[in-house]
């Protein structure tokens, strides 16, 4: 019996995450990783919809948001996540882009040709 | 007349009548008195008779009273302990959330949901615990949450939904209603037919509608569904038969404890059982508004008091609820350059773009730019 002054234990989800996905498994394909960056597209979705696949829609439609982030705020685990994206960019909903490449380091004699050459334009 | 007087005979008969009178007489006090004695006998036979069953049905109670007791306490230890690892579990899940093993995860939070419900379903037949109060949950999320507690949970297809809560009362006794029928659906029905759900807005309230394609249910089933779950019969622990049958028992306590319908009685069009659960409009609520997860709204709130210092109140004195958006990284307004700003930025920006290439041409190159050597 939990007594007035004591906290009441932290519940479960009512929800179950197996549920949601309806006990299919988690994609094989990489497409998602946790810094692929997601956005909704010009496409509204039906309104009977999972709701978590509709809040989801409705996070990313600001902008583009890693899957990461979507993750946290839906508070469902990862892989869950990825099921409900690969859902709806089949379906498309979802527009992904990679991630930003990391810049390239540029060949020290070419920063120095560009320089030789704006000198000798301008100088 | 001498003659008679010497006769044996006639003596015989003097001595002889009031004898027998007598005899006679005795005899039918006797029999009164027998007669009487077997009416109370019959009486007292009656009385502890009827003593008796009162002692046997006294018995019968307390046993029952005992048994649930006892399976009350053991009920409660489950099923805080199915709660406790469903609890583990989760944050387990969230732990691994990229790994594989989440599939192995998932699997367990399911044989745990499962182990749950029978613990809880025994718990309400000794009239025990239900579990901890839920928040008010759409009733798509208390069906899909009871779709949740069924083995085969995969064949049952949820086709609508409905725009009203369930009051959190009564969220974990629908949950668990629904959970009853779902696995008679899917025990009565081929392993590989699909169970429907239909949720409909009713003047009355919301029903929640449960068809299978199963053999359908005889009439001596129908009858005794319908005693339970017209909750007719006080059925204990001990009234559940061999092998014990806990379902309809179940929902039938649960409707009459929390004030919904449950029928049974019409076919499916599939062939099967409809089970119909009828929401009364004081059991469901307006739609809970959704709320931002509790770990994610402080640093989005950190983020963006930067820009607005203090929060717009209400005249109140109250805090005003602000919509939060979602942080992206990459905004948006890349795409169409005008949409997010306003025609004096754009201009500020052009203006400033202007000044500073200006500035750049004027200045000596050879202190500006980069010494690369």
């Amino acid at each position: 019996m939990i007594t007035p002054g004591e906290q009441e234990p932290e519940a479960a989800p009512l929800v179950r995450p197996y549920v949601i996905t309806n006990g299919r498994g988690l994609p094989e394909n990489d497409q998602f990783n946790l810094i692929t960056l997601v956005t909704a597209s010009e496409r509204r979705p039906p309104s009977h919809y999972d709701p978590e696949k509709l809040r989801l829609l409705d996070l990313c439609g600001g902008g583009y948001l890693s899957v990461a982030e979507i993750a946290g705020h839906l508070g469902l685990p990862i892989g869950i996540v990825k099921v409900l994206l690969s859902d709806l960019s089949s379906d498309g909903y979802l527009v992904t882009r990679a991630p930003a490449p990391p810049a390239q380091l540029v060949d020290v004699s070419v920063l120095q040709e560009v320089l030789d050459g704006l000198q000798a334009r301008f100088g | 007349m001498t003659q008679y007087i010497q006769d044996p005979a006639l003596w015989a008969l003097i001595v002889g009548t009031p004898l027998a009178a007598t005899a006679i007489f005795r005899g039918r006090k006797a029999r009164t008195q027998l007669v009487n004695e077997k009416t109370e006998l019959q009486n007292r036979y009656t009385e502890l008779e009827s003593n008796y069953s009162a002692s046997v049905q006294d018995a019968h109670t307390r046993a029952e009273e005992a048994t649930k007791s006892a399976l009350k306490s053991a009920m409660r230890t489950l099923q805080g302990l199915a709660n406790e690892q469903q609890l583990a579990i989760s944050k387990t899940q969230e732990r691994y959330g990229e790994h594989h093993m989440l599939q192995d995860l998932l699997e367990i939070d399911h044989m745990n949901s499962q182990f749950g419900r029978r613990a809880q379903s025994i718990a309400v037949l000794c009239d025990g615990w239900l579990g901890r109060q839920r928040t008010v949950a759409s009733v798509y999320d208390v069906v899909r949450s009871a779709k949740g507690r069924i083995r085969h949970y995969t064949r049952v297809e949820i086709r609508s939904q409905s725009n009203f809560a369930v009051v959190s009362r009564a969220v974990e006794p629908v949950a668990l209603a629904l959970a009853e029928l779902l696995d008679n659906a899917t025990s009565y029905s081929a392993p590989d037919s699909p169970i429907d759900i239909t949720i409909r807005t009713v003047p009355k309230g919301v029903c929640i509608i449960i068809d299978d394609a199963g053999v359908g249910m005889n009439e001596e089933e129908k009858n005794r569904a319908d005693e339970l779950l017209s909750s007719k019969r006080a059925s204990g622990v001990t009234g559940l038969g061999n092998p014990p049958q806990f379902g309809f028992a179940v929902i039938g306590v649960l409707a009459a404890r929390y004030g919904f319908t449950v029928s049974v009685d019409s076919a499916s069009p599939y062939g099967g059982v409809r089970a119909v659960v009828l929401l009364p409009e004081d059991l469901l609520t307006n739609m809970p508004e959704p709320e931002e997860p509790p770990v994610v709204a402080p640093s989005a709130a950190r983020g963006r008091d930067e820009e607005t210092p203090a929060d717009p109140s209400t005249p109140g004195g109250l805090p005003k609820r602000r919509r939060k958006g979602s942080i992206s990284i990459v905004p948006k307004a890349d795409f169409t350059p005008g949409q997010g700003r306003s025609s004096e930025e754009t201009a500020s920006i052009m203006g400033a773009f202007q000044r500073g290439t200006q500035s750049g041409r004027s200045a000596n190159p050879s202190r500006e730019g980069h010494d690369l050597s």
